[in-house]
């Protein structure tokens, strides 16, 4: 990358060597309460993985938390997944989490170590975390990345669908380090578990913390009953739609739904007319899902729902409008009203269920 | 007494962008531009808090000069004040460069209590603005917020809820909050405060010349993202099989097919 010309950058920025930068970071998400790495921290090892091996560097997890045992299986998760260093910041102070103190963690520590990408799962807590990161770090942040790649000036190329989510957008940070993005959850892959890996575990000093004060207290926590799989991380899952239109008619996709030990969703509009919460939802500004088989149902198939299944196995499509770009995004469609697909199908799946149970 | 800043931006309605499958072409004419409508939530929450203890609500957008609609949107939901920050040279800005507008347009307001965004915008969904403002004011902030319990005393009681917990926060005032989305009921708009607001003028522009940004901080030139192209997204390739007929052939046909593919729990 060419050297940059300080003056004609903003003042309030300062001004950095970018060549000092080395190394791909991902900023691990501990759920405190199981004591594990999520999910979609490890996801993210697989493009880091590979925009480090392309620009010859190293990849380090990054990790702050109060629960030793907890950080230190973590640490050892993301050497297996392909870490090749987990830099881990533990401290009584850390407890609890709290927003502002560790996106100010997070920044002192990039600003010590000078890493050359910075990755967050865009969950709940990255969304919160990282655009203060950067912000922090005076640097430029991408969001909701489906994909990543390196330019011949050896750019980080941060790759997301821009409104219309039939387009894709190539953004890059050329002036500035690090060079920081969220990813979706749920697009890339989890990489190989190899417990033979070996890495790094550095245990950074608490100095990071001097001076950072929640300013934020936490005062009580209520713990939402949870009885089924978020839809991100179901096998099955039965969406509906606008063609569903009622409660009666959601009611009937849970029937199916719980017939194959999966859940219900549905399209933005579902979520609009009240039938479904927004963390059922799924697409461009509700979640991806990587579901074995996605059932379609009365879903018109908008270019933003249809990004949310990109990783589905298989896609089933029921609409009876034979003109619905569903059945294009679809393995198998049937053009028929739902209301005389599902029950029978529910029917024969039972049928299936119990054929199984008797065996 | 509270003092209220409340971002809005200008959006184009995406619900209403269609695609052309023939032409392979996004159909933009015609699409009208509204009020992002996450941020009526924090609209909402904004008027309440001021309905509850009095004081005054500014909204303010940094936009091209047709978003006074969208502020006179706002000003007819009941918001006191209204300022449209405006100006060439802030066009073309990233999430950074908006930020650093919108903090510093937010410092030559005074002091305040709060300053409220929506989670989200419905056009770029980065929901980076609130984060970034907190951290160019050095600001506390929280993230889904769905309602502001107590306030006062230099001092609020925030109720936030994630997927799987609902937690309480003490924060100290001034800090930056964004709403959960779908929390509010957003109040409509009431004619005879839009047309007050329209005859009298009432969205204030604040234009460079108000703010005195160093051009290289603002607009296409003080945001270090570059767009550098946009393709189209490849689709994924489906088998695309369709089956018209009579549904009890059908729901056969497709299980026949899914057993084929393995993918039945059975």
């Amino acid at each position: 990358m060419a050297a940059v010309e300080c003056e004609k950058l903003c003042p309030e920025w300062g001004c950095t060597d970018p060549s000092e930068y080395r190394g791909v970071w991902v900023v691990g998400e501990l759920d405190e309460e199981a004591g594990t790495i999520s999910e979609y921290s490890l996801q993210l090892l697989t493009p880091a993985r590979m925009v480090a091996d392309k620009r010859g560097t190293w990849v380090e997890g990054v990790l702050l938390g109060y629960d030793r045992g907890a950080l230190e299986r973590a640490a050892r998760e993301m050497i297996y997944h392909g870490a090749d260093r987990v830099r881990v910041l533990y401290s009584e102070r850390l407890k609890p989490y709290n927003a502002e103190v560790y996106a100010k963690a997070i920044a002192r520590t990039a600003e010590r170590y000078k890493p050359e990408v910075v990755f967050f799962a865009a969950t709940m807590r990255g969304r919160e975390l990282a655009p203060y990161v950067a912000n922090t770090l005076r640097t430029g942040i991408t969001a909701d990345c489906t994909q990543f790649d390196v330019d011949k000036d050896g750019n980080l190329l941060m790759i997301r669908p821009p409104f219309a989510a039939i387009l894709l957008a190539y953004i890059k940070t050329p002036n500035r380090r690090p060079q920081m993005a969220t990813a979706r959850p749920n697009v890339f892959p989890t990489p190989p578990r190899d417990e033979s890996r070996r890495g790094e575990v550095v245990w950074e000093d608490e100095s990071l913390l001097e001076g950072i004060r929640p300013r934020a207290r936490l005062l009580k926590v209520r713990r939402l009953e949870r009885r089924e799989t978020p839809i991100e991380k179901a096998e099955y899952v039965v969406a509906g739609g606008r063609g569903v239109g009622t409660p009666e008619g959601f009611r009937m996709l849970e029937e199916l739904a719980n017939l194959l030990g999966g859940v219900v969703a549905g399209s933005r509009k579902a979520v609009d007319l009240g039938l479904i919460p927004h963390e059922k939802q799924v697409g461009q500004t509700g979640k991806s899902v990587r579901a074995k088989l996605y059932i379609a149902v009365g879903i018109s198939g908008a270019a933003q729902h249809v990004i949310g299944i990109r990783e589905c196995r298989v896609v089933v499509a029921i609409n009876k409008d034979p003109e619905a770009p569903i059945f294009r995004h679809a393995d198998y469609g049937i053009v028929a009203d739902w209301k005389d697909v599902v029950p029978l199908l529910i029917q024969e799946l039972r049928k299936l269920a119990a054929e199984r149970g008797r065996r | 007494m509270v003092r209220v800043v409340v971002g809005i931006k200008w959006v184009p309605n995406t619900q209403a962008v269609r695609f052309d499958p023939k032409t392979g072409t996004l159909i933009r004419e015609g699409v009208p531009s509204i009020v992002n409508p996450h941020d009526l939530d924090a609209v909402e929450l904004a008027l309440k808090l001021r309905d509850r203890y009095g004081g005054e609500v500014i909204a303010i957008s940094m936009a091209p000069p047709s978003a006074i609609k969208g502020l006179e949107h706002v000003l007819g939901m009941g918001v006191d004040r209204a300022i449209l920050i405006s100006d060439r040279v802030f066009a073309g800005a990233d999430t950074l460069a908006t930020s650093y507008v919108l903090a510093n347009a937010i410092r030559r307001l005074g002091s305040f209590d709060l300053i409220i965004f929506g989670q989200e915008t419905i056009d770029s969904s980065t929901a980076h603005i609130p984060a970034q403002v907190a951290s160019w004011l050095d600001l506390p902030y929280v993230y889904y917020v769905e309602d502001v319990e107590e306030l006062g005393g230099g001092r609020a009681v925030v109720r936030r809820r994630l997927e799987d917990r609902i937690e309480w926060y003490e924060i100290e005032l001034p800090a930056v909050i964004a709403t959960a989305m779908h929390s509010q009921q957003p109040r409509p708009v009431r004619l005879s405060y839009k047309l007050r607001a329209k005859t009298e003028r009432r969205v204030e522009v604040w234009d460079n010349k108000v703010l005195g940004l160093d051009e290289r901080c603002v607009g296409l030139r003080g945001s270090p993202t570059v767009v550098t192209k946009v393709t189209w997204m490849p689709e994924v390739p489906r088998k695309r099989q369709v089956f018209r007929g009579d549904p009890r052939e059908a729901v056969k046909w497709l299980i026949e097919k899914l057993r084929e593919e393995g993918v039945l729990p059975y």
